[in-house]
């Protein structure tokens, strides 16, 4: 159930927002910079404002990085 | 080592696997298999990692579930090669393929199973009803807020409604609603902005969230 204290979380409506389609095309990029430890939100703002509404795009997200790290040292051979 | 240097170890790394995977290569054979190993395994922890969506199945379901999404994930790879542009790791590129599969499978799962009632979308949840312990403000705000859901047209309020205030799964909403995320999600941007505004005009505004 919605926490109606969080008014502003609920109606979370930020100008700038790329959408769904845009952060998919770019999500590993985005997720290689935060390993990176570099800021996303300084070359995909669209996107950083996006994953903070979108509950869908943010569980891709926080389990593509998650995979990115556990899981990185994999080579073809 | 620098950060160049590993930079350039994960470039190198990334190079291989693409040369690897194309076909007539000598070692092809042994990267895709190689790579369909490490999909699954992303599979399997993605699929762990979405367990809440996933109560009622069982095991063999979820192996299943687990070897469909990287086999899809990695026939979608194998066709799409050439998109790999190297913004990031190929791994990286590549798990989000499977990461997709994974999310895409489980929406249908949970969403097949999702329990009717709990889809009544228009259904505004109790928590919008004034409480005793409410302070006037509260009760006021509250109000303002069911009256500018109300105003909602019929789409954004059935969107809002169901996933910003009973917690329906967005992808769950939008297999219900034979649509996509995407325009689901775009309903939903509109509601709030449209709450956003109502809520102003009654002299509720809403400050942004930090």
């Amino acid at each position: 159930m919605a926490d109606l204290r969080r008014l502003d979380e609920l109606l979370r409506a930020e100008a700038g927002d790329a959408g769904c389609s845009a952060g998919e095309a770019i999500l590993d990029a985005y997720v290689e910079l935060e390993l990176a430890g570099e800021d996303p939100a300084r070359v995909f703002p669209g996107t950083a404002i996006h994953l903070q509404s979108c509950p869908g795009c943010r569980a891709d997200h926080d389990g593509l990085l998650e995979a990115a790290r556990r899981f990185a040292d994999v080579t073809p051979e | 080592m620098t950060s160049s240097q590993n930079s350039g170890d994960r470039d190198r790394e990334s190079e291989q696997w693409v040369e690897q995977l194309r076909p007539g290569h000598p070692r092809r054979e042994q990267a895709v298999a190689a790579l369909r190993e490490a999909l699954l395994r992303v599979a399997f922890h993605e699929l762990s990692r979405r367990r809440g969506q996933l109560a009622a199945i069982r095991g063999p379901e979820l192996e299943d579930l687990a070897h469909q999404a990287a086999t899809d994930a990695l026939m979608n790879i194998l066709a799409r090669l050439d998109d790999f542009q190297g913004r990031s790791r190929f791994t990286t590129w590549a798990y989000k393929f499977v990461v997709f599969e994974v999310s895409a499978k489980v929406a249908r799962h949970a969403w097949r199973r999702y329990p009717p009632h709990e889809l009544a979308l228009d259904r505004l949840p109790d928590a919008l009803a004034p409480r005793p312990g409410d302070r006037l403000e509260q009760r006021e705000q509250l109000q303002a807020l069911s009256a500018a859901i109300d105003a909602l047209t019929a789409r954004q309020r059935e969107v809002f409604v169901a996933i910003a205030l009973n917690d329906v799964p967005i992808d769950v909403l939008a297999r219900e609603l034979a649509t996509n995320r995407n325009a689901i999600y775009k309903n939903l941007f509109d509601a709030r902005r449209n709450l956003r505004a109502s809520m102003a005009a009654a002299g509720h505004p809403i400050r942004n969230a930090a």
